[in-house]
């Protein structure tokens, strides 16, 4: 049974639990889940088995600190040192997936801009045109900044489950500001002050635009065929 | 730890293989099954990292298939090699539970 199956499966079911034993299975799913590094499909088939677990020991009037003991977090990490890593090679496919889908989204977005400003406006010129070495240093310091800025996200969700006290929500969203406006300022900077070189590229507006479109059926197609997120 | 849960942790593991042997189960009643056996106070979560590590370890293999109840769960079953890890844990097991009871025997004289 696949993976993203499991997890369609979990939500219908999550919801059958009481609201005290929803909120604990909850985080202990979320605590689990932001274990990027793990199998997907030994970490779905174990949260499900979990999950019908509690649900029987629910109907029994019992609590998930009844069947997994008072300590969640500690019982996650025990299972999280038992579930397998993801291979080498579906992680390097994913994260490929996600590359091909930031490039499409990009490249329609300045494409269909850059077209509509010069046609409709008479701003910029017809064609997006900058030096080929500088384009792909900025585009691979980017690229390294957004998966540097998803672990930092990610170490902050995880340090905010299982919080015996509520946090202020006021201090969570400066705290998630701060951290994006770090990563937005740090790519500006690199925009900014990186020299020109190599040669200067003339590319026309619509055939980004179709360069784009052209990546996100492809991802549509990956998508569909490999089941990478639905 | 207390006394009782160190003292379980290898055995536990030699009882699940038993318990799977006898017929494909899943999470639930595999708990439920070891709590009839009269190893009621063990914690009920504690058989799913040890479900975990005896696959990774290759000893039982599970599968996802639909329940006589109708929802689909996870069967594990033994491979090869379980059934060759419970043997030498029965083994073991022998070999110690004699000698400990003996002596136990004696102590209280």
């Amino acid at each position: 049974m696949n993976a993203k199956d499991i997890i369609k499966m979990n939500n219908e079911k999550r919801e059958q639990l009481s609201e005290k034993n929803k909120a604990y299975y909850e985080d202990m799913l979320t605590y689990i889940r932001l274990n990027t590094t793990k199998s997907e499909q030994q970490t779905e088939e174990v949260l499900l088995e979990l999950l019908d677990h509690l649900l029987e020991a629910d109907a029994q009037g019992k609590t998930a600190k009844d069947v997994f003991g008072e300590d969640l977090q500690a019982y996650c990490n025990e299972l999280l040192t038992e579930i397998p890593g993801e291979k080498v090679l579906k992680n390097i496919y994913f994260i490929s997936f996600l590359i091909l889908d930031l490039l499409a989204i990009l490249a329609l977005f300045q494409g269909i801009v850059g077209y509509g400003l010069y046609t409709l406006f008479d701003i910029g010129t017809n064609s997006l045109s900058f030096p080929l070495g500088s384009g792909l240093l900025i585009g691979i310091i980017d690229l390294l900044l957004i998966a540097f800025w998803v672990v930092i996200i990610l170490k902050w969700l995880k340090g905010s489950t299982f919080q015996k006290k509520k946090q202020n929500k006021w201090i969570e969203f400066l705290q998630l500001w701060l951290i994006c406006s770090v990563f937005i300022g740090l790519s500006l900077v690199a925009f900014m002050f990186m020299p020109d070189f190599g040669i200067t590229v003339n590319i026309h507006h619509l055939m980004i635009a179709g360069s784009g479109l052209i990546l996100y059926l492809i991802k549509m197609f990956i998508n569909k065929r490999f089941r990478v997120t639905t | 730890m207390s006394q009782r849960s160190q003292l379980l942790k290898g055995i536990l593991e030699g009882c699940i293989l038993a318990v799977i042997k006898m017929e494909p189960t899943y999470g639930y009643e595999l708990s439920m099954k070891l709590k009839d056996f009269g190893l009621s106070d063990v914690s009920e979560g504690s058989i799913y990292p040890i479900l975990l590590r005896l696959q990774k370890e290759k000893l039982i293999v599970g599968e996802m298939k639909s329940s006589e109840s109708g929802p689909k769960r996870k069967y594990y079953h033994l491979t090869e090699e379980g059934i060759k890890a419970l043997q030498a844990f029965i083994y073991h097991w022998e070999s110690i539970k004699q000698p400990v009871d003996s002596i136990i025997e004696k102590g209280r004289e």
